[in-house]
């Protein structure tokens, strides 16, 4: 189990899928990515705007609003509609927003849950320039945090009126096999007796190894020498015993390359090419 | 079967998986063949099962995060919601919002008495005692208003509006179509802002138990109404209602619809009925996000109509029988547009 939270959904294939749940922070940082570039574009706008001015003042004033108007009340849904839940900020901060119950963002979804942020991001935080007035007026989000950090799955009020949540989207490669597996020999049979290890024993050796630089060096050696030695008695292995004792995390490795590498490549030996078994019954087609 | 066995097996299959999903992600371009829907309808049920077994053998989170991410992905690709179309568009717009908008009446109605309740009252009030205007709007809007109705650049062809109005009166062939038409659409573009702008809010201030959605009614309601008193208490009479009575049919209305949306949202949390708070503010919220959308349409149409037509140079009652009929058209649209037989 991961600690994060997580939006568990269970998909029509009868699968749950799962989804990091995005707190207050990430949040808050492509909020203020989407308002950087809106500022941006606003800025360039009113360039335009002058320039067009000198000859068509009425309509450059009027296309300014009007740009305004869609900045202000457009930009996130459009976004979260077109780009299917994610707004330029948000992608850059790897986030998306989904329905609860797994679908993408829906039309009315995205407008509810973005015309509500006005009650949300109450009260304003009022910047004062010097001469110029109010500068700019910052949202604070009280109701919206105070809702995000009640709520379980981190939603604040227009979220939990759309039915959303915000979720981040990882890419995870594939892990990689420790490298390790490429250097060790397996244990001949003639040191070790006829059991072979439970594929839980196995599995858990492999994460072992596959994570065992998270552990200092000290800690994962003890961890290792109490599983290692365990495997070493249920096996009989007749081999060096100081091998087990001063390379613990070798003699694991040993145990799982016995089990799981080498019958596989025996195998690929015997069947030319393995083809993969079909999951789903020849009746669905 | 064990992990590398597992793995060696399955590993093309997700490889063809994530090909297909990039391949889709790319938009309208990245369509897939009936072959290759055919294959990914069948990869994403194959590697559904594939994510359970590894789920259940325990072999590593990685393994399961980058499976589970992949099948979430799929999943996205697979099972869309509904993509927008103009069909959809139209039919919202012809049927479903004067519909939903019947369905939810009451809201409206009481919005309706929150919004136009407080604008007739400071009406009367002000255009009984002129002075009352200055303790409700600030003195220098009520001037930028008086000299909007006294300027001689408000061309009026009516010559009943000469009489109130003491600086010389420009005649009406000065008037230049396309000038006019360019100073308009600076207006067309500050009323959608603004207007559209205090609907949405009025709709969404509502979430806070309504107490927004009220307050943003009464306030407009008794601002709108004060300096209506203010103008014909000067004598613009004829300008005013001339000008207002067209857009009004729209914006007016529009306003307490979005209004009535708002309290929708504030009355789901206090009377929630047989669901809990939550699930009412959802299942009401939908619609009611729906009717405040139909009031932005209703009020950017109220833009233009307000910047291009209200103030063009056309006689009074032009405007006025053309005002009656926008009014009628409001009321049918909204009260009999998708009434099923």
């Amino acid at each position: 189990m991961s600690l994060g939270l997580e939006l568990a959904i269970e998909s029509p294939e009868n699968v749950v899928l799962t989804h990091p749940l995005a707190g207050p922070a990430p949040r808050c940082l492509a909020y203020f990515i989407d308002l950087l570039i809106r500022w941006g574009v606003l800025f360039f706008a009113a360039i335009v705007a002058v320039i067009i001015a000198s000859a068509l003042p009425g309509l450059a004033t009027g296309t300014f609003l009007l740009l305004l108007f869609l900045l202000e009340w457009g930009y996130t849904i459009g976004f979260e509609f077109g780009w299917q839940g994610q707004t330029p900020g948000k992608r850059f901060c790897g986030l998306r927003v989904i329905h609860e119950n797994g679908q993408p963002l829906s039309w009315w979804g995205a407008t509810l849950r973005n015309l509500l942020r006005v009650g949300d991001m109450l009260p304003f935080l009022l910047l004062y320039g010097e001469d110029i007035g109010v500068l700019a007026a910052l949202p604070v989000y009280g109701p919206g945090i105070v809702c995000m950090l009640l709520s379980p799955k981190l939603q604040r009020l227009g979220d939990l009126a759309a039915r959303t949540v915000v979720v981040h989207e990882r890419r995870s490669p594939l892990p990689r096999d420790p490298v390790i597996y490429d250097h060790i020999l397996p244990i001949p049979p003639t040191e070790r007796n006829a059991i072979v290890p439970r594929s839980e024993t196995l599995a858990l050796v492999d994460q072992f190894l596959g994570r065992r630089s998270v552990l200092s060096y000290q800690r994962g050696h003890e961890l290792a020498s109490r599983l290692a030695q365990g495997l070493a008695d249920g096996l009989d292995y007749r081999g060096d015993p100081s091998a087990v004792v001063k390379y613990p995390m070798a003699f694991l490795a040993r145990v799982y390359v016995t089990f799981a590498i080498t019958p596989l490549q025996e195998d690929a030996d015997a069947h030319q090419s393995p083809r993969g078994r079909p999951l789903v019954a020849e009746g669905t087609r | 079967m064990n992990k590398q066995r597992f793995l060696k097996e399955r590993r093309p299959a997700w490889q063809r998986f994530e090909q297909l999903v990039d391949r889709r992600k790319t938009g309208g371009r990245g369509r897939l063949t009936p072959d290759q829907l055919f294959e990914f309808s069948q990869l994403l049920r194959e590697l559904s099962n594939d994510l359970a077994t590894i789920r259940s053998r325990d072999w590593g989170q990685g393994l399961v995060n980058h499976l589970n991410h992949l099948v979430a992905r799929g999943h996205n690709t697979f099972y869309r919601s509904t993509p927008a179309s103009w069909a959809r568009v139209f039919e919202f717009l012809a049927v479903g919002f004067p519909r939903l908008f019947r369905r939810n009446a009451g809201y409206f109605l009481v919005a309706a008495a929150l919004f136009f309740v407080p604008l007739a009252a400071a009406w009367i009030a002000v255009q009984t005692d002129p002075t009352v205007a200055l303790r409700i709007v600030p003195s220098e809007q009520l001037e930028m208003f008086d000299a909007m109705y006294g300027d001689e650049s408000f061309a009026d062809a009516d010559d009943a509006a000469a009489d109130a109005d003491t600086s010389t009166e420009p005649t009406p062939d000065e008037f230049d179509p396309a000038g006019f038409g360019e100073e308009r659409a600076a207006m067309a573009g500050f009323y959608v802002q603004h207007n559209v702008g205090i609907a949405l809010q009025c709709f969404a201030r509502g979430v806070l138990l309504g107490v927004g959605t009220i307050s943003t009614l009464l306030f407009n309601g008794i601002f709108i109404g004060a300096i209506a008193g203010y103008v014909l208490s000067l004598g613009y009479t004829e300008r005013f209602l001339s000008f207002v009575v067209s857009h009004g049919s729209f914006e007016l209305t529009a306003i307490a619809v979005a209004g009535g949306a708002g309290l929708m949202l504030g009355d789901a949390f206090v009377h929630a009925g047989q669901r809990t708070r939550l699930e009412s503010l959802r299942v009401r919220g939908i619609e009611a996000v729906q009717i405040a959308g139909g009031a932005a349409v209703m009020l950017v149409i109220a833009a233009f109509i307000e910047a291009f037509w209200s103030p063009a140079p056309i006689p009074a009652v032009v405007k006025y029988v053309v005002g009656g009929v926008l009014w009628l058209v409001v009321a049918c649209y909204l009260g009999l547009s998708g009434v099923r037989r």
